[in-house]
């Protein structure tokens, strides 16, 4: 009988799926290996809503406690929360216990450092070394660490949206919003937020018992019940949250999910207009980004696919806005980490300032279609396959940041192997969904072909 | 960290009695864990009742704890910190088919321990450690998929409901008429936050000592005379009546007289018997067999039985419920009420103390001395533990003992005669054997006790 392998332990993280390969010894390994690689200190934990999120939890206390390292707990929370709540509490870490947009099934553990963003790869590395050496601090007696709770965490962070929001803008044109919350732990705290920023909310699935009524991943795909829910409430437009309320995805008032991809641009659009400096985001983002870059007069930086390549890029160089084209917005005013509350306040600002519906905002742009693809690749073929790409492609414009990334004047391509599968993905942006289409095929094509 | 020589025996025992253990040394969140999988693999499905006492390891512990159980879908009840036999009430008395007691006992402070318990309420049985220990090696836990996990529920009054089980057995109105004064260390242990305010309860003057939780233990929080000096001051200098000293889950009991005189744990079981055969509780008196002959004195003035167990929480409780005993209990100052539970009970051994004080209006130095005069000496032999049980096996071989009218071979091998006995067995905790005796006068007793060192270190 093949062995399913569901444990993904990598720099960014461990990822499990709970009665399977997510077990509490795991945890409290890892817990006890993050301990001792802080070195002591303080350590911020929240999680999503999952039914397994408290098991975990528990087993990081009892992992971080033994390693010596003091606990704030910060319960069910968005993950940017407790990335704010690592720089308010000045803690010298964090462990965000959520699978994000996967199914219920799963669960995982990210690390957060003293700045309160992700560990980069590096940083993720040397967890992974402290982990495998098992060579853990292990304290006793009153050198053992305490337990705190920060009932104030949620709150913080929605003050520093709705401090960072034109609430007047918003109230004057008093959308009226659907949110679908998926049961994560945006429920109920959305709603909240919304309506304090000046809009009529309607909410769906906004109980935070990690019963998810549709795969949590905000994608057109997964988001028919919002867009339902928008047209039966005669809404301005309805947001779909992942489990954690890191990512978002729009649907229009007459009820069509638009891609997840113009969250990011409308976002920009508007972070680029309050002030100058780059943007940034990953190779693997629409080319609307760079539009919106045209516009304000913007450079636009693409770096690595992962959260903290783009955060430490935005960091580094002192961008205006930034985030990944799956829906993640990183306000950097607030911090540098996705922020689907954050990101729903910049588009109503910005359609209240602009007196657009969603669906004349999103035909500024240039229309274009992304089509995203992966056809199989084991470990050993990679280089052979991004070797072949950059032969085939050799007469055009590359970028090879990461895999083999294919620029031509109206369209791109990206080919970069999966860090959690043993996939190449493929994706490609041109005018059309054909164009698009055809790209991927020919990639795929000469992938195929490089293996044999 | 601190370490130990190669050779040494690592501190941690993985027995019938639980897994006990050094934190920062063998006991590791890891192994909390896996065996707190084991239990809920063990006893589930259904409810898990969790409790500890004060140790600074006790919140490590308990999340990890909370954690293994949960992983197995059990649905887990976390008592916070209560005395042990509160955890043991709570398990019988509810439909929770088991109970986790994170304590090391009477244990210093660095130590800690899993203690298990079964549906009801008594600890598990060797047959039962047996299967619980099969189920940790072979590491094949349950593990619960998402959607059989059941959310971690809390229950602050389970103290409270042990408090209100021992009162139903109290005569509180002979008891509230004394009017006593009482001293009471709780060793900053798990009692702490439950019998100063009992006794106040009672009608007592209270005089609390290390009865604060939050602080670490005063002193080794075992209940022996060596450690009541503090008391036996206090004592003194309020004019209590009475001094009680609990360790640090509320199993051992022991006592200090109106003189400021600590006679010993010993004491306590024959106080304990005293009150509840003097009450007409019916049945027998079951002890161990390492526990003063007093008992039987005290047996003997109410017609009564007294059956001897191995010495071990878990044999004197089953032998309680299976003799239906009216009172149960060992030397060391761990007393079983019946009536109340099958748990070792030194908030309910203090109370039943302290009524009979009450009752027959005589000073605690009073009801001491009324007990025979017996002197019991307590040796131990250094004797690693893979040679432990052929050297006992062997001193069996090569018996002779003319002034023995009776052997019991239950646990070791024990000697009794008309006015002593001696008792040489292996430790369950540290790698010696004990031989410990009694007889009238301190001489004879000593002699009997050297006697059998000197048998045990020829076979080493």
């Amino acid at each position: 009988m093949p062995v399913i392998q569901s444990l993904k332990i990598g720099v960014s993280g461990v990822r499990g799926v709970i009665g399977e390969s997510l077990t509490p010894q795991l945890v409290v390994g890892f817990a006890e290996a993050f301990g001792t690689y802080l070195g002591g200190g303080v350590v911020v934990i929240g999680r999503d809503t999952r039914p397994s999120g408290e098991m975990i939890y528990h087993a990081l206390v009892g992992g971080l406690l033994s390693a010596g390292s003091e606990v704030i707990d910060v319960g069910v929370c968005p993950a940017p929360t407790i990335g704010h709540a690592v720089v308010d509490l000045r803690a010298d870490g964090g462990i965000a216990i959520t699978a994000s947009h996967n199914p219920a099934q799963w669960n995982a553990l990210k690390f957060l450092r003293a700045d309160g963003m992700f560990l980069n790869s590096y940083q993720g590395e040397e967890l992974l070394n402290v982990y495998h050496q098992g060579a853990f601090v292990i304290e006793s007696g009153d050198a053992l660490g305490r337990v705190g709770r920060d009932e104030g965490a949620v709150n913080r962070h929605l003050s520093k949206v709705i401090s960072a929001t034109n609430r007047q803008a918003i109230a004057s044109l008093h959308p009226r919003v659907v949110v679908d919350s998926c049961n994560g732990s945006g429920s109920r705290i959305t709603a909240g937020l919304l309506e304090k920023v000046g809009c009529e909310v309607i909410a769906i699935n906004d109980t935070p018992d990690g019963h998810f009524p549709r795969d949590p991943e905000p994608v057109p795909e997964n988001l028919g019940q919002l867009c339902e829910a928008v047209k039966e409430h005669g809404a301005d437009l309805g947001f779909a949250q992942d489990a954690d309320a890191d990512r978002l995805a729009i649907v229009s008032a007459d009820g069509e999910a638009i891609s997840e991809e113009f969250t990011l641009a409308f976002a920009c659009d508007v972070m680029a207009e309050k002030r100058s400096g780059p943007l940034v985001t990953n190779l693997s983002t629409s080319r609307m980004i760079d539009e919106v870059g045209q516009r304000h007069g913007c450079s636009v930086l693409r770096t690595k696919v992962g959260e903290v390549n783009v955060a430490e890029a935005m960091l580094a160089n002192h961008a205006v806005g930034g985030g990944e084209g799956n829906g993640g917005v990183i306000d950097p005013r607030l911090h540098y980490c996705r922020d689907n509350l954050a990101a729903m306040a910049l588009i109503l600002e910005g359609m209240a300032t602009r007196q657009v519906t969603v669906k004349e905002w999103a035909e500024s742009f240039r229309p274009s279609a992304i089509v995203k693809e992966k056809t199989p690749c084991s470990a050993s073929n990679i280089q052979t396959v991004l070797l072949a790409l950059q032969r085939k492609y050799a007469g055009e414009e590359l970028d090879l940041t990461e895999g083999v990334k294919v620029l031509w004047p109206d369209a791109w391509l990206h080919a970069r192997p999966s860090a959690t599968e043993p996939i190449m993905r493929v994706i490609a942006e041109a005018d059309d969904e054909a164009a698009a289409r055809g790209l991927c095929d020919e990639a795929i094509e000469a992938i195929d072909e490089a293996i044999g | 960290m601190s370490s130990f020589a190669a050779g040494v025996s690592r501190p941690l025992k993985i027995t019938i009695g639980g897994v006990r253990g050094v934190v920062g040394e063998t006991l590791t969140p890891d192994l909390l864990t896996n065996f707190s999988q084991a239990f809920g693999t063990w006893a589930g499905p259904g409810k898990v009742l969790v409790s500890r006492d004060t140790r600074p390891s006790g919140r490590m512990a308990q999340h990890c704890v909370l954690a293994g159980l949960a992983a197995t879908g059990c649905e887990v009840v976390d008592l916070g910190i209560c005395p042990t036999a509160a955890l043991q009430l709570a398990v019988k008395d509810s439909d929770a088919v088991g109970g986790v007691a994170i304590t090391a006992g009477h244990n210093n402070a660095d130590w800690n321990a899993l203690k298990f318990i079964r549906s009801d309420g008594i600890f598990l049985n060797h047959h039962q450690a047996e299967e619980l220990l099969n189920v940790y090696h072979q590491k094949e836990f349950t593990k619960a998929a998402w959607d059989e996990l059941t959310p971690i529920g809390s229950d602050h009054q389970a103290g409270r409901r042990h408090l209100d089980a021992i009162r139903a057995q109290l005569d509180l109105d002979t008891i509230r008429a004394a009017g006593l004064k009482v001293a009471v260390d709780c060793t900053n242990g798990a009692c702490s936050d439950f019998t100063p305010g009992f006794l106040s309860e009672l009608g007592c003057e209270v005089f609390p000592i290390n009865d604060d939780p939050n602080l670490p233990f005063p002193h080794e929080p075992k209940p022996d005379a060596a450690n009541l000096s503090q008391l036996r001051a206090l004592v003194r200098a309020a004019g209590a009546d009475a001094g009680f000293a609990h360790d640090a889950d509320g199993d051992r009991l022991g006592f200090v007289t109106e003189e400021g005189v600590a006679p010993g744990a010993e004491y306590t079981v024959c106080l304990a018997a005293e009150m509840v055969l003097g009450r007409g509780d019916p049945g027998p008196v079951v002890t161990n067999l390492s526990t003063t002959m007093r008992v039987e004195d005290v047996a003997r003035k109410y017609g009564r039985e007294v059956i001897r167990t191995r010495v071990g929480q878990v044999y004197i409780a089953e032998a309680a419920f299976n003799h239906r005993a009216a009172i149960a209990g060992e030397g060391s100052g761990g007393i079983v009420f019946p009536a109340i539970n099958y748990a070792h009970d030194s908030i309910a051994a203090l109370a039943h103390i302290v009524e009979l004080m009450a009752r027959t209006g005589r000073k605690l130095s009073a009801l001491v001395a009324d007990l025979p005069q017996y002197d019991m000496v307590r040796e131990t032999v250094p004797c690693p533990s893979q040679r432990a049980f052929s050297v006992l096996q062997e001193l069996r071989d090569d018996l002779e003992a003319e002034w023995a009218t009776e052997v019991n071979l239950d646990d070791g091998i024990k000697l009794i005669g008309a006015d002593r006995w001696v008792h040489v067995r292996v430790s369950m905790t540290e790698p010696r054997i004990w031989v410990i005796s009694e007889a009238a006068g301190p001489q004879v007793a000593q002699d009997l006790a050297d006697s059998y060192m000197q048998r045990v270190k020829r076979l080493l």
